[in-house]
């Protein structure tokens, strides 16, 4: 029966072409649309570290001056960095089950060979603890080991990416890189790792690239290692060497901690405030306490990862896909209503109207079906325009095997929604009541 | 006159004509919200920002090495790229304007640390830095070569003698009065006479509403990474962009030219999400408009053959042709208007909703009108080609039987 449904949908899909060519496009254009923007809020929105997300937690502290608050349209708000020696003490309390401070930072890699040029790569100045941490996959070798940490070692992990520019891709371990005039032993290459969005990092982009190399922060005051990230500064200072703006209140280091039960959770602010009253005495933290702990998920929404931009764009497009839905509905009741008098001599011949609705339904599940797919091929086309127009890492923006199953199936599913009601509309039509008058 | 048939026909079958005027209604609203944004971020990538985008190229230079020295690596270096032909100004600044990445500053009108600062964009460049921007100073003087000297970053202090503020800072510190010559107050409490009056220029951050806020040191800064704003010839970019990272690259094996680029390429990177929003949101609105047209063109001819019989009979019995298509388009124009007075409601709603939620500026009510007469002229041009087709047929056709 099944096929048979479908072969007599095919004939009237074949028998109308301009119309049904008109329902198709109606819903691929929809799904075309609808599928990109929400494939787009679906990134932005996604959990980039699933496993752990309720165990990451991003720190803040009140440091911020004594007159205002750091962001004076959120007052109760901290500054969302820390400084360079807030973020040392921290580490050297230890506390939570792993903790690391970093930020971003670039260095010249001179050449391996003498025919090669030097050039310049982005940097992670971290700790030993952000490769376990934040589940970072290796192909050689490992993280550095936390002794590194403290005794302020030349060592370095590359990306993937970096090591087959600088080593054709083999393994590096143990090879040597000089940089800033220091020589670096290569301790590790990861993987492949594109956290999205990037999450210990929204504040210099969550959607950048992870950065090409890390090296241990103990280094920062060594080689004279600056930030090219984001820094924000409150009090008036003398700054006229490294070790001065190290000590500076300027907040320009990012602090994630792993904590496992909720009972940590509290302990780690109560172990917060208690440092913050310890520096209190001495003079600093002058605003009344305020430290926070945010898990990965609420991290990214206090930075607002997903642009409004994004947002608007989901909104509309799904207003956008109800108005093709409209259209299908309005073609398919036009449609059905020409096919009056087949109905009623099918009906007339014995076809129940549960096989005639059957019928109807079939036939826009096969409509909604090819809608789908060549919706399907223009999202794909609207995610390389976009990936183009926003300047998007390669790659970063594509369709999964989640997004292209559902967009067939909403796409069948609100097919077949549109098909209800001129479905039931033609079961209405009595046996025979067309045959008489012709 | 025509309404009658009309009418009657519109009766005998509302759902039909209903789905088509909620479709235009949500066409309305999606179209009149979009165009509203679209123009906007228009409006704002076309923003004057007081610098001669066209003709200014920007390279980033770091230096390596244990004896690199920089201060000399950045005075060979303008002296290369001034010699140069078709190099008109060439200057080391701490930022680029318009690149997304600056640095701001607070400054006051008295020493007095409660006060709020006026939030301000901060640039420290040489006596050339007005030149190598096509930045015109409408009063007052631009720095003397003798004020400008060499700024390492451990000495940066921000307090130099003289400075040079743009008027929409001048007007956010001194309101009415003249600015010139008057002094401000840093974070520090140290102060700066403002000794020239920038006419208009933008800052580094497109988003910021303080965009138009600059105030510039003089200064040469002596930092990891030098950024030089160089600005050439009319005309001259494209072909000078490559010298200039040729004959950098060669003078100098000490340091790495990490860029050189069009100040306009740059600054299409800082709009970027403007322009982004702007082109999906016309990609959106001409497959919607373009769908809505075509959904409207096969109903009306389905409808005309449908109806053939019908028209046959009104035209035996004396309709001219123009009265079958009036009574196609009027019947057409009912179902627009039906769905535009819907679709006012619905736009409202969207636009209340962007308002609320997103912070975009209240939808200007003169964009209804404009969207209501634009989906007229549509749904017209989209009804009449069926609507002669009506008109086409013979009153004999009522005379046969199918």
């Amino acid at each position: 029966m099944f096929n048979y449904n479908v072969k007599l949908a095919f004939k009237s899909i074949r028998r109308n072409p301009i119309m049904t060519g008109l329902m198709v496009a109606a819903i691929a254009v929809g799904i075309g649309v609808s599928m990109t923007t929400l494939t787009v809020y679906y990134l932005m929105n996604g959990n980039p570290i699933p496993q752990k997300s309720d165990l990451l937690f991003a720190i803040t502290m009140d440091s911020w001056s004594p007159l205002r608050p750091f962001d004076e349209d959120q007052p109760e708000r901290g500054p969302h960095q820390v400084t360079y020696h807030d973020a040392e003490r921290l580490i050297r309390l230890g506390k939570g089950k792993r903790q690391t401070a970093m930020f971003e930072s670039s260095l010249i890699i001179e050449p391996v060979n003498e025919d090669d040029l030097p050039f310049e790569a982005g940097a992670r100045v971290t700790f030993a603890d952000f490769f376990p941490m934040f589940n970072v996959p290796f192909i050689y070798g490992s993280g550095w080991d936390k002794s590194a940490d403290a005794a302020a070692e030349p060592m370095v992990v590359l990306t993937r990416e970096l090591n087959e520019r600088l080593f054709g891709g083999e393994d590096s371990v143990g090879k040597r890189l000089t940089m800033q005039g220091t020589q670096f032993q290569v301790v590790g290459v990861i993987d492949t790792w594109e956290p999205t969005p990037r999450f210990y990092d929204p504040i210099n982009g969550a959607f950048q690239e992870v950065n090409e190399m890390f090296v241990p922060y103990s280094l920062t005051p060594i080689l004279e290692l600056t930030s090219t990230g984001s820094d924000w500064g409150w009090k008036a200072e003398e700054i006229t060497s490294f070790e001065q703006w190290l000590n500076s209140e300027a907040v320009w280091v990012q602090y994630f901690v792993e904590l496992d039960t909720a009972h940590d959770r509290n302990d780690y602010v109560d172990h917060l405030d208690a440092y913050v009253s310890e520096q209190k005495r001495l003079g600093r933290f002058e605003r009344p306490l305020n430290n926070n702990i945010y898990n990965v998920t609420e991290w990214m929404e206090y930075h607002e990862v997903v642009a409004n931009d994004a947002k608007v764009l989901l909104g509309l497009s799904f207003l956008f896909l109800t108005v093709c839905l409209l259209s299908t509905i309005a073609l398919l009741l036009t449609k059905f209503v020409g096919k009056k008098s087949e109905t009623s001599l099918r009906r007339a011949l014995g076809a129940s109207r549960k096989i005639i609705f059957k019928q109807q339904l079939v036939e826009v599940a096969v409509i909604g079906f090819w809608g789908g797919l060549i919706g399907l091929l223009l999202a794909g086309l609207g995610l390389q325009g976009i990936e183009y127009l926003y300047d998007a890492p390669a790659g970063l923006v594509k369709l999964d095997w989640v997004m292209m199953f559902s967009a067939i199936g909403i796409s069948v599913v609100s097919g077949m929604i549109a098909g209800l009601y001129p479905a039931w509309r033609v079961c209405q039509i009595p046996p025979a009541a067309q045959l008489k008058t012709q | 006159m025509g309404f009658g048939p009309t009418m009657s026909a519109l009766m005998r079958n509302k759902t039909g004509p209903l789905l088509v005027a909620l479709q235009i209604a949500v066409t309305l609203a999606i179209v009149i919200n979009s165009l509203y944004i679209i123009v906007q971020r228009v409006e704002k990538m076309n923003r004057d920002s007081g610098i001669d985008v066209e003709n200014v190229i920007i390279t980033y230079v770091r230096g390596f090495g244990a004896n690199f020295d920089v201060v000399d690596s950045i005075t060979n270096d303008i002296n290369l790229i001034k010699s140069i032909p078709g190099v008109m100004a060439a200057t080391v600044s701490n930022h680029v304007p318009l690149s997304g990445s600056g640095s701001g500053t607070g400054l006051r009108t008295v020493a007095d640390e409660t006060i709020d600062a006026v939030g301000t964009g901060r640039y420290r460049w040489s006596e050339e830095g007005l030149d190598a921007l096509g930045i015109e100073l409408s009063r007052g003087r631009n720095f003397y070569p003798g004020e400008v000297d060499y700024v390492l970053p451990s000495s940066d202090a921000p307090a130099p003698a003289s400075i040079l503020v743009t008027q929409d800072l001048a007007d956010d510190l001194f309101g009415e009065e003249d600015a010139l010559g008057k002094t401000v107050f840093w974070g520090s409490m140290e102060s700066s006479t403002i000794v020239g009056i920038i006419g208009h220029m933008h800052g580094s951050w497109v988003d910021w509403d303080k965009l138009g806020n600059v105030v510039i040191q003089p200064g040469k800064p002596a930092y990891t990474t030098n950024k030089y704003i160089i600005r050439v010839e009319p005309g001259m970019r494209d072909e000078l962009t490559p010298v200039i990272e040729h004959e950098l690259g060669q003078s100098n094996r000490q340091r790495v030219v990490k860029s050189v680029r069009s100040l306009e390429e740059m600054a299409g990177r800082t709009y970027r999400r403007d322009r982004g929003m702007a082109i999906i949101l016309s990609v959106v609105i001409s497959l919607l408009i373009g769908l809505t047209a075509l959904v409207i063109v096969g109903l009306s001819s389905f409808h005309v053959t449908q109806r053939t019989k019908q028209i046959g009979t009104r035209r035996a019995l004396g309709a001219r042709r123009i009265d079958i298509i009036r009574q196609f388009m009027l019947e057409n124009w009912l179902i627009t208007t039906a769905g535009a007075v819907i679709g006012v409601v619905l736009t409202v709603i969207v636009a209340y909703w962007l308002e609320v939620s997103f912070e975009m500026p209240r939808l200007d009510w003169r964009y209804l009108p404009a969207g209501i007469v634009i989906l007229w002229v549509l749904s017209s041009l989209a009804v009449f080609a069926p609507a002669r087709r009506a008109a086409a047929v013979p009153p004999a056709v009522a005379t046969r039987s199918v």
